[in-house]
C-alpha cells in the first residue's frame, strides 16, 4: 500500500434519537439490539439482505401521500471539489441517523434524520489512484455493522477501491481494521494468469454498497465501460469477504475460473488467461439461514465482441450461489451464453418464501436488463418454471462464435419490451410517423432478443436492433418485493432501442479485432458515467484515431424527435411469484415534454406514455414509491419530476409530490421520533445532487 | 493522500418543512429571439469538435452515457431552463475528461453552436459569457403555437 498520511480531525458525534426496544418482538424478528426495518430503520442498501427494499412502515399511505412536504434537503455540492450531477446514493438509517455517500470524492456522511444536519463527513483524497478510478462519483451508498452493543461501524468503498471502515458515531477510521481503517482492495486483483494489477492505475473499482452479513462484509468489483477496451486482458472480476472487525480476508470467489476450477473449460483455447471483467458491480444478496450468497455477475471483456474468448465464458452474465462461510460455488445459472449484448446482471437478487403449486418454495428472483424475472429454487438452483434453451441467430462478425441457443424463461412473461417487433412496436401516432420509422429501420438488422451485433458501416447496415441492453430493462436500481405477499415490483425502461455494431479499432488501439463502433465514423471511446469527474482525474490517454472529424449523418432511431417505438416508454410492473404471472403494468413518469409539445400531437388525447430511464423504488406496507426518471414542465407543475406512490395491488397511482429534478438514486424510508420520512436523491441537467426528505405536515 | 473528517458544524442542510419554490425571476427572452450570432456558432462548432465530439458525437447524437445534444430527449430534458443554467452545467462538469478547461467565452460559443444545431435562429448579437445575463434567456425547446 502506498505511503499515506492521515489527518484525522477530531469529529463530534451527535447520536440522536436512540430507539427504545420493545420486549414483545414477534418470533423471527432480529434480536432487539440490532437495527431492522421493523423498527423503522433502513440498515442495508436494499432495506434487508434479501434485496427487497421493503419497509413495513405505514404512516405515509394513499390517503396522505399528496400531503407530503419537504422536511429537509441536503446538497452534496461541497463534499467534493465541484457539484455532481449524478447523485445515485440511497442512505441507510439507524436510530434516526442517516449514513450515505456524496460528492465528487465519494465522501461518507452522517446526517440527523430529523433535520438533515451534518453530523460528520469523511473523505479520502486518493490522488492519481482516485483519478484513474473506473467507477467515479459518489457511489450508491455504504454499509452498517454493529455488534449490538456499543460498536457501530459504517463501511464503504472509495473510488480508488479501498474498503474503509469508520466509527459510525464519529466518522473516524477504525484503527484496528485493515491498515489504520482501510483495506487495499486492489491487492489481490489480477489480470492474465494471476498478475497483480497496478495499485495506482490498475482498473477496478465499485459503485455499489458492500454487503454486511453477520461479522463479515462482502465486496464485489467493477471495471471501466466495456464497449471500447484497449485489451481483452483486463482485470479479472472477484468477490471477497472480509472480517468486519479486522479487515482480514475470509474468502474470495474468482468469477473467471482458473485451471482445474469448475467452468474453466467454458473458456476455450485457454482464453480464461487472456480475458477479464466479469465483475459483480451491483448489490449482493444473502440468505443467512441457508448460508448462501447470491452473486449477479456482469459481462466478460468486451461488451459486444467476444472473439478473444470462444466458449460460454462462465461465470459471465450468471447468477452464482456461493457458500457464505467459504465462498465455494454451490450452483450457478448463466443467463446469456458467450455474452455479447451487455446484459450484465444488473439487479440485486430477491429472496422470498412463497407457495407455488401447493408447496412452499424458497426462491431467488432476478430482475434483468432483458426484462425477464428469472426465478429459481434458491437452494438447488433449479428453475421454478422451465427456462428453455432457444435457438438464436448467429453472428457473422469475423472471429465471433455465438452460442446456438440462449435460455428463455417460460414464466413469468417478460415484464417489459425486450426486442423490437416490426411493425407492431413501431411508432404509430400518425401514419407518416409509422412510415418514417419503418424506413429508418430498413437500415438496421432487426431480430429477437439476442440479435447479434453486426460489423456495421455508414454505407450499409447500421447495426443490430437491440432493446434493453446497455440502458434498458431493469438496470442498477433493481427491483423490490413485498416478502409478505410474494409480489415483485420493478421499473423498466421500455424504449431503449439501439443499433449494435462493431468495427475494427484504429491500428494499435486494442488487441481485440473488433470493438463497438461503426465503419466510416470516427472511432470513439465509451466512458462510464462520471469518468474524469474525480478531482484528481488525469487527462485520458489519446490515440491516433481520436480526433473527431465531420462525418456522414446517419438516421437516429427516433422519428421527429420522438422514440421510434410506441409508448409506454417506461413502466412499473408487478409480478406475482406464486403464479409466475404479471399482476399489472403501468406507465411510469409523465408524458415527456417532447411528446406533449409535438406540433403533430397537440390537442390529441395521448394516454400517459411513461418515461425512459432507470429508477429504483421503495415498497412500504401499502405503497410502491418511485420518482420520475425525467423532468417535465406541465400545466400542473413547474419543471421537475414527481415522486409517485402506487397502490400495490392495482398499480393505480394514489399520490404524487413534486421534486425539483429527476430521481437519480433509489428512495428509502425510515421512522424517527414517531414520524415516517422518505428520502430520495435527485439530480440531473442543471440541478446538482441533493438528498430530499419528505414527511407529513405537523399535525397530520 | 490525505483524509479529512469534518464535524457537524458545517451547515449544508437547509430548511424545515418549506415547500420548494421554482426559479425566482422569469427570463425576459427565449432561444427563439435570435440570441446568438452565426459567427459565434461557427466558432463554437470548432470548439465542439475538439472538446465535445469525442463523446457526444460530431452529429451531436451522443453515445451511451454521453447524451445526444439535439433531438427529442435533449429537448425534453432541458426545456424550461435558462441558458445560464446550461452554461453553468457545462462549465462545472464538462468536458468530462477535463472539467473547467473551457473559458466562459468558449462555453458560450459552444452553447451557440448547440442552439444552431437545435434549430434556433441566429441574430445580430452574440450570447454573453456572463451567467447572470444568460439567465435572462429561456431555453424554450418548443415554439409557442408552432
Amino acid at each position: 500500500m502506498a505511503n499515506r498520511t492521515s489527518r484525522c480531525a477530531l469529529a463530534f458525534a451527535v447520536l440522536l434519537g436512540g430507539y427504545a426496544c420493545t420486549a414483545a418482538e414477534p418470533a423471527g424478528t432480529p434480536p432487539p439490539d440490532l437495527p431492522s426495518t421493523a423498527k423503522g430503520d433502513w440498515p442495508v442498501y436494499t432495506a434487508d439482505l434479501h434485496g427487497t427494499k421493503y419497509s413495513p412502515l405505514d404512516q405515509i399511505d394513499a390517503d396522505n401521500f399528496d400531503d407530503l412536504e419537504v422536511a429537509w434537503s441536503f446538497k452534496t455540492d461541497n463534499l467534493g471539489n465541484r457539484p455532481e450531477y449524478k447523485l445515485e446514493g440511497t442512505p441507510l438509517a439507524v436510530n434516526g441517523v442517516l449514513y450515505t455517500t456524496g460528492g465528487t470524492r465519494r465522501a461518507a456522511i452522517a446526517l440527523d434524520g430529523r433535520t438533515g444536519e451534518l453530523i460528520w463527513m469523511y473523505s479520502m483524497h486518493e490522488g492519481k489512484r482516485g483519478g484513474y478510478a473506473p467507477r467515479q462519483l459518489s457511489g450508491r451508498g455504504l454499509s452498517y455493522w454493529t455488534d449490538g452493543r456499543d460498536d457501530e461501524r459504517v463501511l464503504y468503498v472509495t473510488p480508488g477501491y479501498r474498503l474503509v471502515c469508520l466509527n459510525a458515531k464519529t466518522g473516524e477510521p477504525i484503527d484496528t481494521f485493515g491498515d489504520h481503517g482501510a483495506v487495499d482492495l486492489k491487492v489481490g486483483v489480477v489480470k492474465g494468469e494471476g498478475e497483480q494489477i497496478d495499485l495506482e492505475t490498475g482498473e477496478v473499482g465499485l459503485h455499489s454498497a458492500p454487503t454486511v452479513v453477520g461479522d463479515m462484509i462482502i465486496v464485489g468489483s467493477a471495471m471501466a465501460e466495456g464497449f471500447t477496451v484497449p485489451t481483452s486482458n483486463n482485470s479479472k472480476g472477484v468477490v471477497r469477504a472480509f472480517d468486519v472487525r479486522t479487515g482480514k480476508m475470509v474468502w474470495r470467489f474468482n468469477t473467471i475460473p482458473g485451471p482445474g476450477k469448475f467452468g474453466n473449460d467454458t473458456w476455450e483455447d485457454g482464453s480464461w488467461a487472456r480475458n477479464g471483467n466479469t465483475g459483480v458491480w451491483t448489490q449482493i444478496t444473502v440468505d443467512e439461514d441457508a448460508g448462501i450468497v447470491y452473486l449477479p455477475v456482469e459481462s466478460p471483456t468486451s461488451d459486444f465482441y467476444g472473439g478473444a474468448r470462444p466458449g460460454d465464458n462462465l461465470f459471465g452474465e450468471s447468477l452464482v450461489a456461493v457458500d457464505l462461510k467459504t465462498g465455494e460455488r454451490k450452483w450457478h445459472f448463466q443467463f446469456v451464453h458467450h455474452p455479447i449484448w451487455d446484459h450484465d446482471m444488473s439487479s440485486a437478487p430477491l429472496i422470498a418464501d412463497v407457495e407455488i403449486d401447493g408447496r412452499m418454495r424458497k426462491v431467488v428472483a432476478v430482475p434483468s436488463k432483458q426484462s425477464f424475472l428469472y426465478v429459481f429454487d434458491r437452494i438447488t438452483g433449479e428453475p421454478i418454471w422451465p427456462i428453455d434453451e432457444t435457438p438464436m441467430p448467429q453472428s457473422e462478425v469475423p472471429g465471433e462464435k455465438t452460442s446456438p441457443t440462449q435460455p428463455i424463461p417460460t414464466r413469468p412473461p417478460a415484464y417489459a419490451r425486450n426486442y423490437l417487433k416490426v411493425p407492431d412496436d413501431v411508432i404509430d401516432f400518425t401514419p407518416a410517423m409509422r412510415a418514417e420509422g419503418l424506413e429508418i429501420l430498413k437500415r438496421y438488422k432487426t431480430g429477437p432478443i439476442y440479435n447479434p451485433p453486426v460489423a456495421g458501416s455508414v454505407d450499409g447496415v447500421l447495426g443490430a436492433i437491440l432493446v434493453g441492453n446497455a440502458s434498458g430493462g431493469t438496470n442498477w436500481p433493481g427491483g423490490g418485493m413485498d416478502p409478505e405477499t410474494g409480489i415483485v415490483y420493478t421499473q423498466a425502461a421500455n424504449s431503449f432501442v439501439s443499433g449494435a455494431s462493431v468495427t475494427q479499432p484504429p491500428e494499435g488501439f486494442s488487441d481485440l479485432q473488433y470493438l463497438y463502433g461503426l465503419k466510416g465514423q470516427t472511432f470513439r471511446l465509451y466512458h462510464a458515467a462520471g469518468t474524469g469527474q474525480n478531482p484528481d482525474a488525469p487527462e485520458p490517454p489519446r490515440f491516433a484515431g481520436d480526433q473527431v472529424q465531420s462525418e456522414k449523418p446517419i438516421p437516429r432511431l427516433e422519428v421527429e424527435g420522438l422514440p421510434i417505438v410506441k409508448p409506454p416508454y417506461g413502466l412499473l410492473a408487478a409480478i406475482d411469484l406464486h403464479e409466475g404471472a404479471l399482476l399489472w403494468q403501468v406507465p411510469h413518469g409523465d408524458t415527456p415534454d417532447v411528446v406533449r409539445n409535438h406540433p403533430a400531437l397537440r390537442g390529441r388525447n395521448i394516454p400517459k406514455t411513461g418515461q425512459r430511464g432507470s429508477v429504483g423504488l421503495v415498497v412500504t406496507k401499502t405503497l410502491v414509491v418511485l420518482g420520475d426518471p425525467q423532468v417535465t414542465t406541465t400545466d400542473e407543475h413547474p419543471r421537475g419530476g414527481m415522486l409517485r406512490a402506487y397502490d400495490k395491488q392495482t398499480g393505480e397511482q394514489v399520490g404524487a409530490v413534486w421534486m425539483p429534478a429527476a430521481q437519480s438514486g433509489s428512495p428509502m424510508t425510515y421512522l424517527v421520533d414517531g414520524k415516517q420520512y422518505i428520502v430520495v436523491a435527485v439530480s440531473g441537467g442543471p440541478y446538482s445532487g441533493e438528498y430530499i426528505a419528505f414527511t407529513l405536515p405537523a399535525g397530520n | 493522500m490525505t483524509k479529512s473528517i469534518l464535524s457537524g458544524a458545517a451547515a449544508l442542510a437547509t430548511a424545515v418543512l418549506l415547500p420548494m419554490s421554482a426559479a425566482a425571476q422569469a427570463p425576459s427572452r427565449s432561444t427563439w429571439d435570435g440570441v446568438y450570432s452565426a459567427e459565434q456558432a461557427t466558432r463554437g462548432g470548432e470548439l465542439y469538435m475538439g472538446a465535445c465530439a469525442q463523446c457526444h458525437g460530431p452529429q451531436l447524437g451522443g453515445i451511451d452515457a454521453a447524451p445526444a445534444l439535439t433531438g427529442g430527449g435533449f429537448a425534453s430534458n432541458w426545456n424550461g431552463v435558462t441558458l445560464g443554467d446550461m452554461v453553468e452545467r457545462i462549465r462545472i462538469s464538462m468536458p468530462q475528461n477535463s472539467p473547467g478547461s473551457l473559458s466562459r467565452q468558449q462555453v458560450a460559443d459552444v452553447l451557440a453552436y448547440m442552439l444552431r444545431a437545435n434549430g434556433f435562429p441566429p441574430g445580430a448579437k452574440e450570447l454573453p459569457r456572463q451567467t447572470a445575463f444568460l439567465k435572462q434567456i429561456a431555453y424554450q425547446a418548443y415554439k409557442s403555437g408552432g
